[in-house]
């Protein structure tokens, strides 16, 4: 079987093969539960798209992969390390492998384009300062920005030029993972799909694994390898954006099959 | 999997040069062997240059980007490449179209010259912030006489709230500081005046200073502190979620929405507070007086009338309303100001506060100059 095409949210491959290992993770807000025993495999190389209805905890579970929220329950292993574990040596040895590009792109309002980009590379590199900033002017220029943007403040930068001002940062340090929210929200669908092709080519000059939320059929149908449908707190539903369009339920079978979904999907 | 140290070598015995690359070239290792290969780079010269890339381990971007350099910065063409690597060629290709255009930082300017520019461009901030304020200052009065004329435009509500907020709640705040100030004022007249045998003109100290300056001055400070950084901070965010764009799409004025109730209630609320900071301040310096010089309070009232009188109370009095303008438009003027990010929010906070304190002190010297000429 091709893994790639995988369809069960549980994969039994070695830890080596996989990206992120979720198992039997619990989210709640105090008596609101989002999520309960979910399990998921994301392989190494692929790029896995999130959907799901408003509150099914889409952002919540990237915030508790990227260690931000502890889950209530369930281990979170991301390339072989315990996300949640106490050895404090664990979790910086992940710190660097990740890059993660928030909703609103979440670049420090003080600091220029380069200055932000070159923020991971001061905390966790050894690098010259003259090294550093030419190697954040390199990934300015592969996140699609002309090199004349480098100085300006992300105030002066269009919705779109931010997302991509946030992607130079997420890809910074060459990571092995990338979580991108919502990448294309609030783009216009010229710009999206730009952006969703920009992200295939780093993907294949990186050899990223991306873990993708969105709401954009467009993405999935162009960026992504797998699907995964969250809904009553659990992975119901994976595979290739084909395979779950043909075998769709509920809220699944209104998101592809409603107007936008016929539209973008054909 | 712990990372091999980053290492080159430069064979140079053929017709082309040939760096030869072994370890890992990543983000993490590349820094400690980045000034080597700078130094090597004018080395390999304008001969061709090959990569042997057979002995490399982990490439990443950046790795492949001062490879890129150091080949690339010796010859136009792109670099050949001898040995066998999943990924070097596709790297080294990718890194290679966004390091051609690339261009050179700008040269740093001279710190003189950088400290001159700044210096200029304060100097012509400070032009352009007077001649702004003057054009809001008339901007506001003609609003505000608009609404005399026609007080049915006069948003209430927000007026109202307004004067609670920054009038009411302000209340104890004001009260406080100025019963301390007026009992600091009469520990003080006491002391020194004790000297020269003249305590008993420490009633007329506490009356003057009260009376006259510090009733009308500490309700200034305090509001140019609590309200004016508060007035820029609301209608700085409403500016920053766009809600005063809003407003003027719906054909409303904001500064009949936002600035006119500011205006008012501080007009109205200025001289009320004015009032009960003075009767504070002066209730301070009584008990102090009282208590400490064995003085009734019959005759600190009997003399406080005689040798203060009213006059005091109105010259303080007449600046309130003057102050509260300045301190209402300062904090709508900068609110109006901030601009979409986070920065700008802080920044004219700040300024707006500096500003009113500022202003209230140059006013007050100027009030202390024409009472002087008028005789009061």
């Amino acid at each position: 079987m091709n893994r790639s095409d995988a369809l069960t949210p549980i994969l039994d491959i070695a830890d080596e093969e996989v990206a992120i290992r979720l198992r039997g993770v619990g989210n709640r807000f105090g008596p609101v539960v989002i999520h309960e025993h979910l399990d998921l495999d994301i392989l190494r190389g692929e790029t896995i798209g999130i959907v799901g209805g408003s509150g099914t905890g889409k952002s919540v579970l990237m915030r508790a992969i990227i260690g931000l929220r502890p889950p209530s329950e369930g281990t979170i292993m991301v390339l072989g390390h315990d996300v949640w574990s106490q050895d404090p040596a664990e979790r910086k040895a992940l710190d660097a492998r990740w890059g993660v590009m928030f909703q609103d792109g979440a670049l420090f309002s003080n600091l220029t384009v380069r200055e932000n980009v070159m923020v991971p590379l001061t905390e966790h590199t050894n690098l010259p300062p003259e090294l550093r900033v030419e190697i954040a002017d390199l990934k300015i220029l592969m996140a699609g920005l002309p090199s004349s943007s480098a100085d300006k403040l992300p105030s002066e930068l269009s919705g779109g030029m931010r997302k991509r001002a946030a992607l130079a940062r997420a890809i910074a340090l060459d990571p092995d993972i990338l979580f991108l929210d919502e990448p294309t929200a609030g783009l216009d669908p010229i710009t999206a799909g730009k952006f969703d092709a920009l992200v295939n080519e780093l993907k294949d000059t990186l050899g990223l694994t991306i873990f993708l939320i969105t709401h954009d059929l467009d993405t999935l149908r162009d960026a992504c390898d797998r699907v995964a449908a969250l809904a009553e707190g659990k992975v119901t539903a994976i595979g290739p954006l084909d395979h779950l369009r043909e075998h769709a339920t509920g809220w699944l079978s209104e998101y592809f099959g409603g107007p936008r979904g016929r539209a973008a999907l054909g | 999997m712990p990372e091999q140290e980053a290492q080159f070598a430069i064979d140079r015995s053929g017709p082309a040069s040939i760096l030869q690359v072994t370890g890992d070239w990543t983000i993490h290792t590349i820094g400690l062997i980045d000034a080597e290969l700078r130094a090597v780079r004018d080395l390999i010269e304008d001969r061709p240059a090959i990569v042997d890339v057979s002995a490399l381990l982990d490439l990443d971007t950046a790795g492949a980007y001062v490879i890129e350099k150091a080949l690339h910065s010796s010859v136009a063409e792109p670099a050949q490449m001898i040995g066998k690597h999943p990924v070097a060629g596709r790297m080294l290709a990718e890194v290679r179209k966004f390091t051609i255009g690339c261009e050179a930082l700008p040269a740093p300017v001279a710190v003189w010259r950088q400290l001159l520019e700044r210096i200029g461009r304060g100097m012509m901030e400070i032009y352009k912030e007077c001649y702004d304020t003057i054009g809001f200052f008339g901007e506001t009065v003609v609003a505000c006489g608009k609404a005399i004329v026609n007080p049915g435009r006069v948003r209430w509500l927000p007026t109202f709230a307004v004067a609670e907020s920054a009038g009411l709640n302000a209340v104890p705040i004001v009260m406080t500081l100025s019963f301390f100030i007026g009992a600091v004022i009469a520990f003080l007249g006491k002391t020194i005046l004790q000297d020269f045998g003249a305590s008993v003109f420490t009633i007329e100290l506490v009356g003057f200073a009260v009376l006259r300056e510090f009733g009308v001055l500490i309700t200034a400070i305090i509001l140019a502190g609590r309200s004016d950084s508060s007035f820029t901070a609301q209608i700085g965010s409403m500016k920053m979620t766009q809600e005063i764009d809003a407003m003027r799409i719906l054909g409303m004025n904001p500064m009949e929405m936002l600035v006119v109730p500011r205006v008012i209630a501080l007009l109205v609320m200025f001289p009320i507070l004015t009032f009960l900071a003075m009767i504070a301040g002066i209730a301070g310096g009584a008990i102090v007086t009282v208590a400490t010089l064995d003085i009734s309070p019959v005759l600190f009232f009997n003399r406080l009338n005689d040798n203060v009188g009213v006059d005091q109370f109105w010259a303080g009095m007449g600046k309130a309303p003057v102050f509260a303008f300045i301190i209402a438009i300062i904090g709508c003027r900068q609110g109006l100001k901030v601009e979409s990010n986070v920065i700008s929010l802080g920044q004219r906070t700040t300024t707006s506060v500096v500003q009113a304190l500022f202003m209230v002190i140059v006013v007050e010297a100027v009030f202390a100059l024409i009472y002087m000429e008028l005789g009061i």
